[in-house]
């Protein structure tokens, strides 16, 4: 038997549900997958409801990480493995080599000195990373990583002889006992590529949302200055295709509720360093929830934004890697085929879980979130459940966390 | 301003779900469909805006819908349609309910529209043919099943060309013509816009347009190629192209192959040169083409069968319609070959049945044509004819 609560997943629901019942007194214990913390909203230029970095609002949840013994979290780390019941799991964790001393060492310098390049899957490939490397400056843990794939056969010779690097450390697997789990495995973008009469991914300058907030981050791969990719010229046009793969009963058959939030937002990126930037925000139904409706009416005021109803259908390449977009606008009822210097994908959220075979015993709806499970105390919070922003995201954690809290008590 | 008052017709909508369209509520206009639609023009695109009409019911918009004969029904919108609303399947159903309605007398369309007249239908020419056989069988001293003098099978004497099979058939086909000339008097009433229509430059009359219309869209097939222009849809694609212009094809010479054979027969009385007698030796010219013509229609019909039989159920639907058609071309392929086989394998009994069955099918298909979906030979030619003259294509 246990009283110590599982957190599956390091992102924002993840990381709140395990400071809440941590706060409550209970051992917590974090396996995130990725390197760090903070989940996709580390991502992220700005987020609502406030529109601050994410900086900000993590480093207040890493801080009261970081003061609180009972927190205790595995990066790089997956679950193979889960027996037991109710109150008494056992748990698998495989814990992948990050192969860097356990305390916080500057390579920045080293990693700088490195040849060999891999795509930064943290950019969405808008960028190249070393083969040691930190993704974002307020990571955390703010160790870095050695990925001894990406060295080249010098990087390797530098590395050798170095302290504070284990190049040959190896997977490691732990066993936990605990008596709850919060499952907050969050979300992945939509694959592009399964758009195929948007382009699949291929199409220069068309890109997703995600590659916008990282082309928008002060740390993302341009330093914030948001460019075509394929120039890094600033667009002088940009158009946004809204449900992406969203409301589609061949691709996510669930309105993502956030696409329209984020577009509306980057809207207000787009205008902030071009004041000359012209905007086409293309639509089936705009949904700004509860008092996002101001973000809306903001937008919407904004010179250089129209809103077109009518959902793009074709996308292409066109002369001066260009992006061509056929649209019907459906209350003019007149089809369109204009030309963007830059089109964004507005690609809605999957669960994570979608398409795997996670060792937990979980029930999914045909979409990937979990549903259900709480009888035998493995509570879902965040994304994991049903799209969400970060604020009820927040809110599904500490509920999830309430919930475990009360399985593992008074046993 | 003018106030427009829209009177739904739930009715009428719910007639369109029964006639194949049954998925149209789905449709939340995001206007996918007019641009999965490589055919549909820039201006007023298709068939988004017929799908909001088919919801709200509004029979005389469709009714005066050029647009809804515009469409080839590829598929492509109901392949990229993110709500299964099929709207592929919504205009072919609109057409549907339009031959039905423009052609009288309309009990016809109305067995048609389902399967359970199915029966009615089929004992019609069922009943009209046992007729003709029982009074010829009297004229062979009772015999169903008479050999000619020199031992052969004629199928001329039961059903003798002169007195039963041509004067029916001709009456039948005229008929049909006829109906048709009137559906599509009714269909261009209701196409023709409110108001005076002003025609800058040299104007073409309908008969020129028509002969456009056979020579760079029938013949060639060149809008199912159009067809093919849309978004990557990332499924399979079906060109039916082929498989539906060889069907055309064989059927533009198995008329032929008839009206040669029509001409021989009755010419033949007037100048002897050009008589024709059937059946005709297998070596003859035009037995060798309407043998052509059949294989073709086989391979057609077995193009788009199998198409149709491989159809994503989940995107696409096949109505009644549609199987009837197949069918009835099937049945009157497959008797035609088959009483062939036998008369040549002299089977007297069965190539007889057969044959009888062979034109019951037959009658069937001219018979019911304007009604059936067949009547799109004729009313898309007419509609693409008008669309032209008015300046749409």
């Amino acid at each position: 038997m246990s009283n110590a609560i599982l957190v599956v997943g390091g992102g924002f629901a993840g990381i709140t549900a395990a400071i809440e019942a941590a706060e409550l007194g209970h051992d917590v214990f974090i396996v995130e997958k990725s390197p760090w913390l903070g989940g996709r909203v580390a991502q992220l230029n700005k987020y609502f409801p406030k529109l601050c970095p994410p900086s900000c609002g993590l480093e207040i949840q890493f801080q009261r990480i970081r003061k609180n013994p009972r927190v205790k979290f595995f990066t790089q780390a997956e679950i193979t493995a889960l027996s037991g019941c109710k109150g008494d799991y056992t748990v698998k964790v495989r814990l992948n080599p990050r192969r860097t001393a356990p305390h916080n060492v500057d390579f920045s310098l080293l990693a700088s000195s490195l040849t060999g390049k891999t795509d930064n899957e943290f950019d969405f490939g808008l960028s190249m990373r070393k083969g040691l490397y930190k993704s974002m400056p307020f990571a955390f843990p703010g160790r870095y990583v050695l990925d001894t794939k990406t060295l080249s056969k010098s990087d390797a010779a530098r590395v050798a002889g170095i302290r504070f690097l284990e190049t040959a450390e190896e997977p490691r697997e732990i066993v936990l006992n605990m008596g709850a789990v919060v499952v907050a495995t969050g979300w992945k973008p939509y694959d592009v590529t399964r758009l195929t009469n948007l382009g699949a991914g291929a199409i220069k300058n068309c890109i997703s949302n995600m590659q916008m907030e990282r082309l928008a981050s002060a740390s993302g791969p341009t330093g914030g200055r948001i460019v075509r990719p394929s120039d890094n010229r600033a667009p002088n046009s940009v158009a946004f295709v809204q449900c992406a793969g969203s409301r589609d009963q061949n691709h996510l058959n669930y309105c993502s509720y956030i696409c329209c939030m984020a577009t509306l937002k980057q809207c207000l990126y787009l205008a902030e360093q071009n004041p000359n930037v012209k905007i086409t925000v293309y639509y089936i139904d705009l949904r700004a929830p509860g008092r996002y409706v101001n973000v809306l009416e903001k937008v919407r005021a904004e010179p250089n934004v129209s809103f077109v109803k009518g959902k793009v259908a074709d996308a292409g390449q066109a002369a001066g890697d260009r992006v061509t977009l056929t649209v019907e606008d459906a209350v003019r009822g007149e089809k369109l085929t204009l030309h963007y210097d830059l089109a964004v994908l507005a690609t809605g959220m999957q669960p994570s879980l979608a398409g795997e075979n996670p060792p937990l015993p979980l029930p999914m709806d045909e979409d990937g979130f979990i549903a259900g499970g709480e009888a035998a105390g493995i509570f879902a919070a965040g994304c994991a459940r049903m799209p969400l922003d970060v604020t009820r995201s927040a809110q599904s954690g500490t509920a999830a966390a309430l919930k475990a809290v009360q399985t593992v008590k008074g046993r | 301003m003018a106030q427009c008052i829209l009177k739904p017709d739930l009715q009428f909508a719910q007639e369109l779900r029964e006639s194949g369209g049954e998925n149209l509520k789905k449709c939340f206009q995001c206007a996918t469909c007019s641009v999965a639609c490589p055919l549909a023009p820039a201006n007023a695109p298709y068939p988004r805006k017929e799908m909001v009409w088919a919801s709200w019911g509004l029979r005389d918009k469709l009714r005066g819908d050029t647009d809804l004969w515009l469409c080839h029904n590829c598929g492509n919108c109901s392949d990229l349609c993110p709500r299964g609303a099929r709207p592929a399947d919504v205009m072919a159903a609109a057409r549907t309910i339009i031959y039905k309605e423009l052609t009288s007398p309309s009990i016809v369309g109305k067995w048609m529209s389902r399967a359970s007249g199915l029966p009615v239908l089929f004992l019609i020419p069922t009943v009209l043919w046992l007729v003709v056989w029982w009074i010829r069988a009297g004229y062979n001293n009772g015999n169903w099943f008479p050999r000619a003098a020199d031992g052969r099978i004629v199928f001329g004497q039961i059903f003798y060309g002169d007195y039963t099979i041509d004067p029916i058939f001709m009456l039948t086909f005229f008929g049909a013509c006829f109906i048709l000339y009137c559906g599509v008097r009714k269909l261009w009433d209701m196409f023709r816009p409110q108001g005076k229509l002003l025609v800058i430059g040299k104007k073409k009359s309908w008969f020129c347009h028509l002969i456009d219309v056979l020579m760079e869209e029938v013949v060639t097939h060149r809008k199912f190629d159009d067809c093919e222009d849309g978004p990557i849809t990332g499924k399979a694609p079906s060109n039916r192209k082929w498989g539906h212009a060889v069907l055309v094809w064989s059927f533009a010479i198995l008329a032929f192959v008839t009206a040669v054979v029509a001409l021989g027969h009755w010419g033949g009385k007037i100048i002897p040169v050009i008589e024709i007698h059937t059946p005709m030796p297998l070596t003859f010219p035009v037995k060798i083409l309407a043998n052509i013509g059949a294989l073709m229609l086989f391979c057609g019909l077995a193009v788009l069968t199998a198409r149709r039989v491989s159809l994503d159920s989940a995107n696409h639907g096949s109505s009644f319609y549609d199987w009837y058609l197949l069918g009835i071309i099937w049945l009157v392929a497959a008797t035609g070959m088959l009483s062939q086989c036998f008369r040549l394998a002299d089977a007297v009994k069965p190539a007889f049945v057969v044959y009888y069955f062979h034109l019951v099918f037959v009658w069937m298909l001219f018979a019911y044509l304007p009604w059936s979906k067949l009547g799109h030979l004729v009313y898309r030619t007419a509609a693409l004819v008008y669309v032209r003259m008015y300046g749409r294509s």
